[in-house]
Parts: structure tokens; C-alpha cells; sequence
């Protein structure tokens, strides 16, 4: 029975991964690895280490994959182009490090002596809450401590990093609603038939984002 | 697998259909009561035409929404946009399996079983974790449309969800530190003291409204319902959805509403514990097992009219009103409240000697 499960939510993190890595929709990647994330959480149950699992669930799939889905889907990102691979001599020694590892995993199943007695229950109490929290509240407080600490230093490095430069008049009121222009009225080496734009709120500002000349004539283009 | 096994699993199967089945039945009939209570404060009557005073209209919609034409749009991303209804009606139902219904109770002809699905060392968390999944449901039906409505909906559910879900998780420390476990079931048996009056929302008032007011925005709920705002999105998320995928969303919302208050219950109103019921029939009896479970499931029902309540009588928030409401006010009067509580606990044990 649990040697079914097993095989189930492990083969499951495998597909997921490769799904992961195969895929070319930004979007179906990040699903991907949700699912990877939800098997993995399933292992963890199964060794018996519940607490460590649900966290998986709520910091990983729950926090942080929302953020990456919520910016896919805010930017808008397209499907990528299928194009030659740049890694080149990279491919090589991925595979060669891969042999390596499953020539690892054979020599542990194969060599490794293996006990015949099997353990009749599980009496180990590592995986529960308590035991967590009083071992990172006692015995590990330094590291538990410094780790936030370090958290806290990203978060004060995205916020220096976000921050506006120029300080915004406080008369000056937000223009309602952002013009989207076609790049072509802009740029005669674009052809018509380019739809990209330009969001800009006026034309003297597109004229300095695409860098233009200051008497090019709008009105002679049709 | 031995015999016990099997019976084992029959056992949890038969319990899932059961509790399955009367929760959906109270969630349709939510539908209902919202309809009949939201005509009341608008001075209308509201459905009452199927059945007597409406009792059938829940079935006509089912059977009006399988009956309806089935449209999908033509530039959406069919895989995710079939998936999207699925992931949140599944999110909302799979949390249903660890609130305990009632204590242990002695049955005729079955024994003495344990009126919940399943226990676990991390129940709590587990709800948290599988609600964080459910934002995905929303999410991607929003994206999968390829409709502007449905995107800013999708966008704006998932950014009130990740803003609101701290203030949430944060308001259920201070139980937690009272109750030392994250086991629903201990918790609960916690809060029978004081002949079943020993309720945590007398030691956590402010944990409770923050509780309350997070899980109306998690739920997207007036006055919280910017997702689905019909003045500004059309219908948000699922605008695009149409039939059985629309009638999903419809019941993963209403399921969610009826698991956040039975976790409103079980955390702050004492579960099942009904006052002196224990001192009258004795515990573990078959009629303290049933007036546990309809006081739980009463608790409940007044938790989803207060949702029906606010719903009729509130106005909605601004999107930057919410934000700033989250991030600016819960969230500090969360931690005050962990500040408070631990305080307060530390004193207590000092004085007495231990918890």
C-alpha cells in the first residue's frame, strides 16, 4: 500500500518536473511546479513528517507560486518561441553528471547492506510540530533568528531597489488612464504592420522614450 | 490488508459521502436563505414560487444550470480554462475532512466512533495550506478566458488573497498559543471546560474580528467582492464561464463560506460543545452526540447568516481602501494581538505555576 503510494506521488514529482523544464507557456511551467511541490508535500506525509509538509504547502505552493503565477499573469507573458538551445557545451556534462547520480542511487540500492529487520512502528516523534518548535525555539534559536534577520535584509533591498527616485509634486494629480500608441505613428522604419505600442501619456513623451527628433511631423503620416 | 482494514475504509468512505452530502444540502439551501433573506432587507419576496416558500428552488437552478448551453470561448487556453473550476471546487470541499462534526459518539449497531473524517497532528495547517490553493482556481480562470474583465479579476483576487491570508493565519497564533496544539479536535475538547462554556472568543475578541473580517476577504465576499465587482469587471473571474464550470465557481464560493465559518466555530465558538448538554445526557451518549452536532451546525448557520447580513447592508470597499485597510490595519492589529496574548499567557503561567 504505501509502497503504491509512493510509486504515485513520486512518479507524479517526476512528471511534474519534467512538464517543468518541457514546457514553453511560462504559465504551464509554474502549474507544473505547483504540482511538483504538492507531490513532494505528499512524500513528506508518508516520512511521516506532517508539519514540514503542510508548511510546503502553505509557504511554497500557497505564497510564493502565487506571486510568480500573479506576475506571469500581469505582465502578460507570451508563449516562448521554440529556439536553439544556448547552453551547447553545458548538455554534455549534464548528461555525464546525471549518470553519475543514477550510478550513485544503483550502488546504494545494490550495494548498501541491508538490514532484514524492519521496523514494526514508527515511534520517531521528529516530524511533530512540538518537537520542531521546541527544537528551533532552544537548540537552533541563533540560526532561526539570523535566517529572519536575512529575510528581512531582502526585503529592505527590494524596497531601496522600487523606491521612486523623484519625488512626485503633491499637486500633481495621476493622468487617468495611460495612452496606448501604435509604434509605427511614431517611427517610419516600423512597418505598418507592426502592432507593438507605445504607452506613454502624451506625445512629447513618446517622442523622448523612442528618442525622436523635435520637429518630426506627425500630421504628414496618414 | 485485514478485515478490520477494509472496514475501516468503508467506514471513512460511507462518513466523506455523509458529511459530503449534508454539507452540500446546507450549502444549496445558503443559496436559498441568501436570496430570500437578501429579498427581506430589500423589501422584495424573493423565490418563492418552487415548492412551499421556494424549499425546491435550489434544485430548478441545478437543474437549469446542467440544462444550459455549455460555451467556451475561442482564443482561451482550454486546458487551464477547463481546470480553473475544478482546482477551486476541489480546494473548498478538501478541507471538510478534518473539522470534528462532534465528540466521540456510541451508535446503535456501530460502536463508539469519532464524529470527524479524519485527525491529524496539523490539522489547522492543513486547512490553511489547501485554502492558499484554492486563490489558484480563481486565478487561472481569470487568465484562461483571454478576457480583460476576467483578468483584472483574476489579478485582483489573487493580490486580496496573499494580502489578507497573514492577517488571517497571524489572528489564529494567539489560539494556538492558548491551546497549545494545532489539533482541531484538541482544541475544541480544550474549550469544554466550564460545562462546555469555555469558549476561546471570551479569551481572543480582537483574534475573532480580525478573523472575521480576513475571512470574508479571503471568501471575496461583500464588502470584500472586488474580484467579482459587477460595476467595474462585469462578473470578474467568470465572465467567461458558463453552465456546470459557472455553476463550480458558484459552489466553491459557497463552500468556502460555510468551511471559513466552521473554522470560525471550531477555533472561537467552541465546536460542538453545547452549554450543560454534557451535565444532561453524559458524555459520549447518542443524544449528546446529536445535540453536539446540531449546536455545531447551528453555530455554523448563524455564521453564514451574518455573512447574508453584510451582504445586504454593507457598500464595497475601494481597491486602495482594501489594500490599506490589510496591510496598514489588520495586519499591525494582528501582531498586537499575538504581543498581547503571549504577554498575558506568560503572566498567567508565572502566577499559576504552569498553563
Amino acid at each position: 500500500m504505501l509502497v503504491l503510494l509512493f510509486i504515485l506521488f513520486a512518479g507524479l514529482a517526476i512528471g511534474c518536473a519534467i512538464a517543468l523544464v518541457a514546457q514553453r507557456n511560462p504559465l504551464y511551467s509554474a502549474i507544473s511546479l505547483i504540482g511538483v511541490f504538492i507531490s513532494l508535500a505528499c512524500l513528506y506525509v508518508m516520512l511521516a513528517a506532517p508539519f514540514i509538509a503542510a508548511v510546503q504547502v502553505i509557504v511554497y505552493a500557497g505564497a510564493i507560486m502565487v506571486l510568480v503565477v500573479f506576475v506571469i499573469m500581469l505582465l502578460n507573458v507570451e508563449q516562448e518561441e521554440r529556439r536553439r538551445s544556448r547552453l551547447g557545451f553545458l548538455v554534455p556534462a549534464a548528461v555525464v553528471l546525471a549518470a553519475v547520480l543514477v550510478a550513485e542511487a544503483a550502488f546504494i540500492i545494490w550495494f548498501v547492506d541491508k538490514s532484514h529487520a524492519t521496523p514494526t512502528q514508527n515511534i520517531s516523534d521528529t516530524g511533530l510540530t512540538s518537537s520542531i518548535g521546541s527544537a528551533l525555539f532552544t537548540k537552533y534559536l541563533l540560526p532561526f533568528e539570523i535566517t529572519s534577520i536575512l529575510l528581512l535584509m531582502a526585503i529592505v533591498g527590494a524596497m531601496t531597489l522600487a523606491r521612486r527616485i523623484k519625488e512626485i509634486p503633491a499637486g500633481a494629480a495621476v493622468v487617468p488612464g495611460a495612452q496606448v500608441l501604435p509604434l509605427h505613428m511614431f517611427d517610419r522604419s516600423v512597418p505598418l504592420s507592426d502592432t507593438r505600442g507605445v504607452e506613454a501619456y502624451g506625445t512629447e513623451e513618446v517622442a523622448e522614450v523612442l528618442d525622436l527628433p523635435d520637429d518630426h511631423d506627425l500630421t504628414k503620416r496618414d | 490488508m485485514d478485515w478490520s482494514t477494509v472496514l475501516d475504509i468503508i467506514l471513512k468512505f460511507v462518513a466523506i459521502t455523509i458529511a459530503f452530502t449534508v454539507v452540500l444540502l446546507i450549502v444549496a439551501y445558503t443559496v436559498l436563505a441568501e436570496r430570500r433573506v437578501l429579498a427581506l432587507i430589500q423589501g422584495r419576496l424573493g423565490p418563492n414560487r418552487v415548492g412551499y416558500g421556494g424549499a425546491l428552488q435550489p434544485f430548478a437552478d441545478l437543474l437549469k444550470f446542467i440544462l444550459k448551453e455549455d460555451i467556451v470561448p475561442d482564443k482561451s487556453t482550454r486546458f487551464i480554462y477547463f481546470l480553473a473550476p475544478v482546482i477551486a471546487t476541489m480546494a473548498a470541499l478538501m478541507t471538510m475532512i478534518v473539522y470534528p462534526f462532534g465528540p466521540e459518539t456510541s451508535i446503535p449497531f456501530i460502536g463508539t466512533i469519532p464524529l470527524s473524517i479524519a485527525r491529524f497532528d496539523v490539522a489547522l495547517l492543513y486547512v490553511l495550506g489547501v485554502t492558499s490553493v484554492g486563490v489558484y482556481g480563481l486565478a487561472l480562470a481569470g487568465w484562461s478566458s483571454n478576457n480583460k474583465y476576467s483578468l483584472m479579476g483574476g489579478l485582483r483576487s489573487s493580490a486580496q488573497m496573499i494580502s489578507y491570508e497573514l492577517a488571517l493565519g497571524l489572528s489564529l497564533i494567539g489560539v494556538i498559543m492558548l491551546a497549545g496544539t494545532l489539533d482541531l479536535q484538541k482544541i475544541v475538547e480544550m474549550q469544554s471546560a466550564w460545562h462546555g462554556f469555555r469558549w476561546i472568543i471570551f479569551l481572543q475578541p480582537l483574534g475573532f474580528i480580525i478573523y472575521l473580517i480576513a475571512a470574508i476577504a479571503e471568501t471575496n465576499r461583500v464588502p470584500f467582492d472586488l474580484p467579482e465587482a459587477e460595476t467595474e469587471l462585469v462578473a470578474g473571474f467568470h465572465t467567461e464561464y458558463s453552465a456546470m464550470k459557472f455553476a463550480l465557481f458558484f459552489l466553491a464560493e459557497y463552500i468556502n463560506m460555510f468551511t471559513v465559518s466552521m473554522l470560525a466555530t471550531t477555533l472561537f465558538l467552541g465546536g460542538w460543545n453545547v452549554p450543560f448538554a454534557e451535565d444532561i445526557f453524559g458524555r459520549g451518549t447518542f443524544l449528546f452526540g446529536l445535540v453536539s452536532v446540531l449546536g455545531f451546525l447551528l453555530k455554523v448557520i448563524f455564521f453564514l447568516f451574518l455573512y447574508i447580513w453584510l451582504r445586504g447592508t454593507l457598500p464595497r470597499f475601494r481597491f486602495d481602501q482594501l489594500m490599506n485597510f490589510g496591510w496598514k490595519f489588520l495586519l499591525p492589529v494582528a501582531l498586537l494581538n499575538i504581543f498581547l496574548t503571549a504577554t498575558l499567557l506568560i503572566l498567567y503561567m508565572s502566577y499559576s505555576g504552569s498553563r
